[in-house]
């Protein structure tokens, strides 16, 4: 990233701060980053095998392959990895630092309040001034309240139609989906939530690219690394 | 033909005087115990019970029904229709099959439910909306005669989607407030057997569980028996190969149809549906209708009309987009109009950015108010 200790010149007129140095500080943990990563591979990869389920667009033709059952199968893996990740980050938000706890998805409280009020000025032009946080601003991680939502809702339905072919512990535990919606809705839902992911996707690289590009805090590149250079007071 | 050691009224009896051998009574009841997944040793029990118990009583309704489970009733095979079903049942009053008429046929039918411990078996839905005008048989509605026909039953069974759960008649919009036998009937054991129409098979076999257990069989969240709408047409489907291997009909008549590929694409609802068509089948296990060319239409799960059309569609269409409409082109459009969103979002913050920068060239002023502002947000 371009930031560097000596503001340039135009980031001197939105000077916030008495401070003069800027600090490095690790942000996101490495199981954070993981379970960021294992779930984008696993959407990327249960979106597209899960459209060709819906839709198969390849056909095998005469040649008698497994093509389907394949699919189904890599489908299965992958829904599992993405449950795990799920799992994992659950567990993360109550064990992990300040930043990854649980509530910085949920604007509750007073500072998270006024962030909010901060981003939510940004995003509609009110102000050029981008919101200060050192991990989530509380609109994003209000957004990924909403996101982790749909994932909960995206894995019940998914479990719930991979029970649809036993009678085990699965159809014991998720069968009562279906006295809520019938399955040709419940399919529907499943394959709506999909859909909703990949706009998702756009919003939060966007919003992560606008936000970098105004706070120059190593947002994009912290997702890899971990690091984010900031106002000592942003911590 | 042979003489029978068994009660006048009892089953074996009322076979025996139709020609039917012990050896075509032994292998009904094999065919039976096989059909309620039952381990073949329960033959001979099932046997026993049938030769010593008592015609059963039914008393068959007919509501909001096309008659299209009668026809099904008629027509089965194997047990055959007039030496199991209409012989053996003692059938008091049937609308549709029945010799006597009018005040005869009442008076048969309040015999029967006075005597109590009869089997009711309804055809057709309950319509509840005013007062029930919609459907009245003798000045009585269907409401009021189901009540009174139920009481004291031994047993409800509701044949076909429209007794089961409301079927045709309750779709959307459902003018006349129809609903399922279940919704109603309280007191008394109810099994639905759904299917447009229900499989007779299944009907008998469940009437013999009845007899021989003196209980329905289980049954699953819906309400129907397990043994016939335990497992999903398509996880015993006979083009189930093509659907793993990725062998689609893509329009009907090319050469996949013409082969007998899946008719996933065509809009079969195989894989939403419980029912044991797949291996029990129509007519005498002749064909069923993916046997013969047609995707399923999930016509025995609850809200089937609702819930499974488009009928040649793989999903229902989003409401209020039209039936053409699916939700991948909606899921597609939301995705499309997002991206259209944020490109314009970042449009203006460009716009505004701009402006800051000039905004900075200028004097210094703007600097401290910026800064005071930054103050009240208390970071």
């Amino acid at each position: 990233m371009t930031t560097d200790a000596t503001p340039r010149p135009q980031d001197e007129a939105i000077e916030r701060t008495p401070s003069t140095e800027l600090v490095v500080a690790k942000v996101w943990e490495l199981p954070v980053r993981v379970v960021h990563w294992t779930i984008f591979v696993s959407v990327v990869v249960l979106s597209f095998i899960g459209f060709y389920i819906g839709t198969p667009f390849l056909s095998t033709g005469s040649d008698p392959g497994f093509l389907m059952g394949g699919m189904r199968a890599v489908h299965n893996l992958a829904a599992f990895t993405f449950i795990a990740a799920i799992l994992a980050r659950i567990i993360w938000a109550f064990t992990g630092n300040k930043w990854s706890h649980w509530d910085q998805f949920v604007p509750f409280a007073k500072d998270r309040r006024a962030n909010a009020k901060d981003a939510f000025r940004y995003y509609v032009f009110l102000s050029d001034d981008p919101p200060h946080e050192a991990g989530h601003n509380a609109l994003a991680g209000a957004t990924y309240f909403v996101l982790f939502t749909m994932f909960l809702v995206q894995v019940l339905t998914g479990l719930a139609l991979l029970s649809l072919e036993s009678e085990g512990f699965l159809a014991s535990t998720t069968g009562w989906v279906f006295s809520i919606a019938p399955i040709p809705w419940v399919r529907f839902l499943h394959h709506l939530i999909m859909w909703l992911t990949w706009g998702f996707v756009i919003h939060h690289v966007y919003s992560a690219w606008l936000v970098d590009s105004d706070a120059k805090a190593g947002l994009m590149s912290s997702i890899f690394t971990g690091w984010k250079r900031l106002p000592p007071e942003d911590l | 033909m042979p003489v029978v050691d068994a009660p006048t009224d009892s089953i074996l009896h009322a076979l025996a005087s139709h020609g039917v051998t012990r050896r075509r009574f032994l292998e009904f009841c094999a065919a039976t115990t096989a059909l309620l997944a039952l381990p073949q040793s329960y033959a001979p029990r099932i046997a026993r019970a049938l030769e010593d118990k008592k015609k059963p009583t039914v008393v068959w309704l007919e509501f909001q029904d096309c008659a299209g489970n009668t026809e099904s009733f008629l027509r089965a095979v194997s047990p055959s229709v007039g030496d199991i079903v209409l012989d053996v049942l003692a059938v008091e009053y049937h609308e549709t099959i029945m010799a006597a008429a009018g005040f005869q046929a009442e008076a048969a039918k309040d015999a029967a439910v006075a005597a109590g411990g009869h089997i009711v078996v309804v055809e057709g839905s309950v319509p509840t909306g005013a007062n029930g005008v919609y459907c009245t048989i003798g000045g009585k509605s269907a409401v009021q005669i189901l009540e009174e026909v139920t009481a004291g039953a031994a047993a409800v069974i509701t044949v076909g989607t429209c007794s089961s759960y409301g079927g045709l008649p309750a779709a959307s919009p459902n003018p006349t407030g129809a609903v399922g036998v279940p919704e109603l009937v309280s007191g008394v054991p109810v099994i639905n057997l759904p299917g447009c129409p229900m499989n007779v098979d299944n009907m008998v076999a469940t009437i013999v569980h009845f007899l021989t257990f003196g209980a329905l069989p289980a049954v699953d969240g819906e309400g129907r028996p397990l043994f016939a709408y335990g497992e999903r047409i398509h996880d015993h489907c006979e083009r189930r190969a093509h659907f793993d291997a990725g062998q689609f009909a893509q329009e009907w008549g090319d050469e996949g149809h013409r082969k007998g590929w899946c008719l996933y694409k065509m809009g079969c609802k195989g894989p939403s549906t419980f029912h044991n068509c797949p291996s029990i089948r129509w007519n005498g296990g002749t064909s069923w209708p993916i046997g013969a060319g047609h995707g399923c239409v999930g016509c025995s799960e609850p809200a089937f009309w609702d819930t499974m059309t488009p009928i040649y569609g793989r999903l229902p269409a989003p409401p209020g987009f039209g039936v053409t409409t699916s939700v991948e082109q909606i899921g597609a459009g939301i995705v499309g109009l997002t991206a259209a969103g944020f490109a314009a979002h970042g449009l203006i913050k460009a716009g505004q950015r701009k402006r800051a920068h000039k905004q900075d060239e200028a004097p210094i002023e703007i600097e401290s108010a910026t800064a005071d502002d930054e103050e009240g947000a208390g970071q």
